[in-house]
């Protein structure tokens, strides 16, 4: 299945780009499925592993794990640091 | 009912101005409180950059003031939150409350601004002449915000 994935603020700087489409293979249905997935071909992807990185899935904020479904867009957060 | 007012600015908050829409609206609110954050000049910063998640930022603001609004008598609700490019001393964010007592208002405002701290999408990048880095989240505004989960979680049961 085909996904939109976001990188957000700090995340967009470490993984060197704010978007891309990525083509799932079969078994990856969610979102630790999907980081295990980036880490193969992605060393920065280690990044998105961190237990404080928040999803963003299709506009509201999911927990992790999130399960993934085609045309989905995640978006991995650093934590907010509003106010 | 609550008058709930929440959102996003571009451009210039005006603490004062908001502050004045909340007070001597209602003859039955007997306290306002708010409370407003602003940039703090501190270890070389020239500019402070608030970045967020357009469409998510404002659906977590309007939850978080009609949860206020849920658990406390309010009159009113206000959260107005600044992105963009800032420099020291300028508001970021207005958060205000009346009610009937001055103990709803208050402690609706520290839920607001605490609960806004972790569950809105907002991302502060710091300028300095040297450079620019993200901030790092403080474990102290988790605890803030579990702080007020823990009581009402303990309330409901």
């Amino acid at each position: 299945m085909r996904i939109t994935v976001k990188y957000v603020a700090a995340l967009r700087d470490r993984m060197g780009r704010p978007e891309e489409t990525v083509d799932l293979p079969e078994d990856i249905s969610d979102s630790e499925a999907l980081i295990a997935h980036l880490r193969e071909t992605d060393t920065a992807a280690e990044a998105l592993a961190h237990p404080s990185v928040r999803l963003i899935r299709n506009d509201t904020i999911v927990p992790r794990p999130a399960p993934l479904s085609a045309g989905d867009t995640l978006a991995f957060c650093p934590p907010f640091t509003g106010g | 009912m609550t008058r709930i007012e929440t959102g996003i600015l571009e451009n210039a908050l005006d603490p004062a101005a908001e502050l004045a829409e909340v007070t001597g609206q209602d003859v039955s609110a007997g306290g306002v409180a708010s409370f407003t954050g602003q940039v703090r000049g501190e270890a070389g910063l020239t500019a402070l950059e608030l970045e967020h998640y357009p469409g998510v930022t404002e659906a977590a603001l309007a939850r978080i003031a009609e949860a206020a609004a849920g658990r406390w008598p309010l009159m009113q609700a206000v959260i107005r939150h600044r992105v963009g490019r800032m420099t020291p001393g300028e508001p970021i964010v207005f958060v205000a409350a009346s009610a009937a007592h001055r103990r709803e208002a208050l402690d609706a405002v520290g839920y607001m601004i605490d609960l806004l701290k972790t569950e809105a999408p907002f991302w502060k990048r710091v300028h300095t002449d040297n450079g620019s880095y993200w901030v790092e989240a403080a474990t102290g505004d988790r605890e803030a915000a579990d702080f007020w989960l823990d009581q009402m979680a303990s309330e409901d049961a």
